[in-house]
């Protein structure tokens, strides 16, 4: 195993654990288990994500031909966390309104077709 | 990984030295106000993934949070997070 794969595996076993506590923490708050290989796909999966993110915020700072320098922006992302929060609540009451008025509308169509028939 | 409050967070130097393998260039650099928001980012999404994986074995009236309940609640997640990343990105823009 060269250095470079040593130093990727000693960051993966780094992500794991925080993932772990953070997983074991939620799931206990929720009073649930978690099983063990659903804590390892997280932690992969939050590796790579964060490879994207290194991407992504490169290409971004490349534009502008700056470092990247963020003053403090976690109000904004608070403030976006609940806006989405917000909009996936409406959607699903829309959704579950829609539904409503489907299922009346075909309730409808049914005693239509029974006084015809 | 824990500080004061016995908050567990992704350590600065964990993130750092990830960011750095996954940059292209040698020549990008990050700021030390970058790397927290990439590791705040990270918890928000292990965070949310956990969070939507228990709602999905509670439907499921599951006791145990299963990796199907995980893979299940997956892509739904990297959409959320993708606009996320677009919201901060532009800052940038």
């Amino acid at each position: 195993m060269d250095e470079d794969e040593a130093q990727k595996q000693r960051l993966k076993a780094a992500v794991h654990y925080t993932v772990g506590r953070l997983c074991q923490d939620i799931a206990a708050d929720c009073e649930k288990q978690i099983t063990k290989q659903t804590i390892a796909a997280i932690a992969e999966t939050a590796f790579r994500q964060c490879d994207i993110f290194a991407k992504d915020l490169e290409a971004f700072a490349s534009e502008k031909h700056c470092t990247l320098s963020i003053p403090s922006q976690y109000n904004y992302i608070q403030q976006k966390s609940e806006e989405l929060a917000l909009n996936n609540q409406e959607l699903k009451e829309k959704r579950k309104k829609n539904a409503a008025k489907r299922k009346s509308k075909d309730m409808e169509a049914e005693e239509e077709n029974e006084l015809e028939d | 990984m824990e500080n004061a409050g016995n908050e567990v967070v992704f350590k600065k130097e964990t993130v750092a030295k990830l960011l750095a393998r996954s940059f292209k260039e040698d020549k990008t650099k990050v700021s030390s106000d970058a790397v927290m928001l990439v590791a705040e980012m990270l918890k928000v999404f292990v965070e949310e993934a956990t969070r939507r994986a228990v709602k999905q074995a509670d439907s499921e009236d599951c006791d145990t949070v299963d990796i199907e309940h995980f893979e299940k609640i997956l892509p739904q997640l990297v959409s959320f997070m993708f606009m996320h990343v677009l919201d901060v990105s532009s800052f940038f823009l």
